[in-house]
């Protein structure tokens, strides 16, 4: 159900030392497990802390908590033609985990330097909240989100894409796409599945820059 | 796992495949793979009862687009 395709290294911020981190393309239950029975709770606990001090999910980067895991694992493993999923496994934990889309109608680009031209469209991405800066005081391991950006790089790479990418990003999590990732901010949706949330892409130009710093 | 296929077309076929590799800048797999994906789509969605249409850029003609 799930095959190992790389490895790469994140960095344990209570050490200071890179750790090695196995990537997988598929998913199993395992990973399920992790998310329901490591990630849900944590987010559930900080919900509800957010909610009596008055704060809202950006503020405290969990804006995804909801997310249910088990059904898009489902809707991709019955629609490999164009779903791919992506779990980031370190310290005997899932780490951060990616679903991509490669056909249909957000798979076409909307940058200005090449519009219309195909690209990998990220459903979701979500790295552990134990990792999340503002979700818990002492993140764990940092690199996991970046890591899946460049795996979403690596598979348009493949298809041909030029390593475009394209997503909707929630909220919270503008500036580390906009900033830290260096894609490119083109609006809010106006109407759509979509609508109300920014849209996000990285040009090819982009995405060789960002495959060529080291991190 | 990928798998490999052969693909017999006729010239005229073949040639229509090269030009638009060239234009769109892909190899031919990824060609046929973008084909594939649209077609499945487009094939999806009249499936579901749905119409797909195309429009004059003028938007003064608008057909359905019809496939096998």
């Amino acid at each position: 159900m799930k095959e190992l395709v790389d490895r790469v290294f994140l960095l344990n911020r209570a050490t200071g030392r890179f750790e090695d981190a196995d990537l997988y393309h598929g998913l199993d239950s395992t990973n399920l497990a992790h998310i329901e029975g490591r990630w849900r709770p944590l987010f559930e606990l900080r919900r509800r802390e957010a909610k009596a001090s008055l704060q809202t999910l950006a503020e405290v980067n969990a804006e995804d908590a909801h997310w249910e895991w088990g059904k898009k694992a489902l809707a991709a493993l019955n629609d490999p033609f164009l779903f791919d999923f992506f779990v980031l496994e370190c310290g005997g934990s899932t780490q951060a985990i990616l679903m991509t889309r490669k056909g249909g109608q957000d798979c076409f680009s909307r940058h200005p330097e090449h519009q219309r031209l195909p690209l990998i469209y990220v459903e979701f991405l979500a790295t552990a909240p134990w990792n999340r800066p503002k979700l818990v005081a002492e993140p764990t391991y940092k690199g996991a989100g970046r890591a899946l950006v460049g795996t979403a790089v690596s598979l348009s790479l493949e298809e041909e894409f030029g390593g475009r990418i394209g997503l909707h990003s929630l909220p919270g999590a503008e500036v580390f796409y906009r900033d830290a990732i260096g894609m490119t901010d083109l609006g809010a949706d106006s109407e759509g599945v979509h609508k109300g949330l920014r849209y996000f892409e990285l040009s090819s130009r982009d995405a060789a820059t960002f495959l060529s710093v080291q991190h | 796992m990928k798998r490999t296929m052969t693909l017999n077309l006729s010239d005229a076929e073949m040639s229509v495949l090269d030009a638009m590799c060239e234009e769109k800048g892909l190899s031919k797999t990824a060609l046929v793979r973008q084909a594939l994906r649209l077609y499945k789509s487009v094939d999806d969605r009249l499936a579901r009862g749905e119409k797909v249409f195309v429009e004059s850029a003028d938007k003064s003609e608008k057909v359905e687009l019809m496939v096998l």
